[in-house]
């Protein structure tokens, strides 16, 4: 059974969020780096450009396939994980802390209130697996 | 299980080709739709390339204008494919649907299974891939079928049929060419690189790649390959394929895609 941290939200779409204040750090779960397998390369937004919630913000290429990075917030990016530039094996390894790959300046707060906590997101993962 | 969806073989113009699939993705992903299956070919020669790849670097722009190749950039990973005579599949589902696993490579090994099945009723004695490398990480070739890497179709050791996928939104996309024929000189002159000698690089892909043609005789139509195919599917999942079209929303959805994402191979995701 996988560990999602308690001090993370999450999406939907298998992305979680770590705030502070009005800054939201943004990476992929465990969950999601797994079913990608071994991550190759990732395409991220530029510093200062918008990221829209529902949208994708990037693209992540993995082992014959690749997975859009939908975001679970709308803001500007003020931070990206340059890290990554020089090992995305991170990305496998540590999705939670250091293979995080975007920083946003949430534009409206309440986008939060539509996010999961470690608990929800563990039951929504098990709905997923049930839903056909 | 409700009935599945087999959108016919017909060819189509390259752009148009990318902008169907996709668009019966996005539905797919949007409202559930059936998952679908499509075969379809290509109404003139095109090289389809990676959602990643370097269209600068990696494709010979002028060599494909010269030639009459128009390039298209794929929805899907992946490398260059150089499509002529092949056959190209799609299968797009919701990734809970219980016959795929979670995972993008155990989900391409069992359509890759599938595809396996359907050349063997065919005749052709066909494996997956049990190693190889992944593409983008060890090759520095532009061309899918330089080298095969995990759960691709093999025939005696050489590759017959490339394949890549795309997830977003709790759906997959998985597109593959099944090569009738194959042309290296072709898929040479379009693809990079071209530092080492093209005589080496075709002589490389003549033993790597293989094709439907070079086991086959040409009285096994397109038309038998797909019932092959078709028949492996419906077997291999225990699902019912019922022909249909694409709705409404697909076409608008296809048309929109064409105008504004599949005439620039500039696009981002």
């Amino acid at each position: 059974m996988k560990v999602f941290p308690d001090d993370l939200l999450y999406s939907r779409e298998h992305v979680w969020v770590r705030v502070e204040g009005d800054l939201a750090t943004i990476g992929i779960t465990d969950l999601a780096q797994e079913k990608l397998g071994e991550v190759h390369s990732v395409e991220l937004p530029e510093i200062d450009t918008e990221v829209e919630r529902d949208e994708p913000f990037g693209a992540i290429e993995a082992a014959k396939g690749m997975v859009e990075l939908i975001s679970p917030l709308t803001g500007n990016v003020i931070n990206v994980n340059e890290d990554l530039i020089d090992d995305i094996g991170i990305v496998n390894s540590d999705p939670h802390d250091t293979g995080w790959m975007i920083v946003v300046e949430i534009n409206d707060l309440d986008e939060l209130d539509d996010l999961l906590d470690s608990r929800g997101y563990h039951d929504f993962i098990l709905q997923e697996v049930e839903g056909e | 299980m409700a009935a599945w969806r087999l959108v016919p073989f017909h060819r189509y113009p390259p752009r148009e080709n990318m902008a169907i699939d996709e668009a019966i993705f996005r539905e797919v992903q949007r409202s559930g739709g059936p998952p679908t299956i499509r075969l379809y070919g290509w109404l003139s020669p095109a090289v389809s390339i990676g959602h990643f790849q370097h269209v600068d670097r990696e494709i010979d722009l002028p060599a494909c204008r010269k030639g009459g190749v128009t390039v298209v950039r794929r929805p899907t990973g992946g490398k260059a494919v150089y499509h002529d005579d092949d056959l190209t599949y799609a299968v797009i589902a919701r990734e809970n649907t219980s016959i795929f696993p979670p995972t993008i490579l155990e989900t391409y090994q069992v359509i890759s299974q599938c595809l396996v099945q359907g050349l063997h009723k065919l005749g052709l004695e066909a494996i997956l891939s049990a190693e190889g490398r992944m593409p983008g990480k060890d090759s520095l070739d532009a061309s899918c079928f330089f080298v095969p890497s995990l759960h691709e179709l093999l025939v005696k050791g050489r590759k017959i049929c490339g394949s890549a996928q795309m997830r977003s939104r709790g759906a997959f996309l998985q597109q593959g060419s099944l090569l009738m024929s194959f042309n290296p000189e072709k898929t040479c002159d379009v693809t990079m690189p071209h530092g080492e000698p093209r005589a080496r690089r075709v002589q490389a892909l003549r033993e790597k790649v293989t094709s439907l043609y070079e086991h086959l005789p040409r009285s096994v139509t397109g038309e038998d390959v797909c019932k092959s195919i078709i028949g492996a599917f419906q077997d291999g999942w225990g699902v019912s394929l019922a022909e249909g079209s694409l709705t409404p929303g697909e076409e608008a959805l296809k048309d929109h895609l064409l105008e504004t994402r599949y005439g620039d191979l500039a696009w981002e995701s």
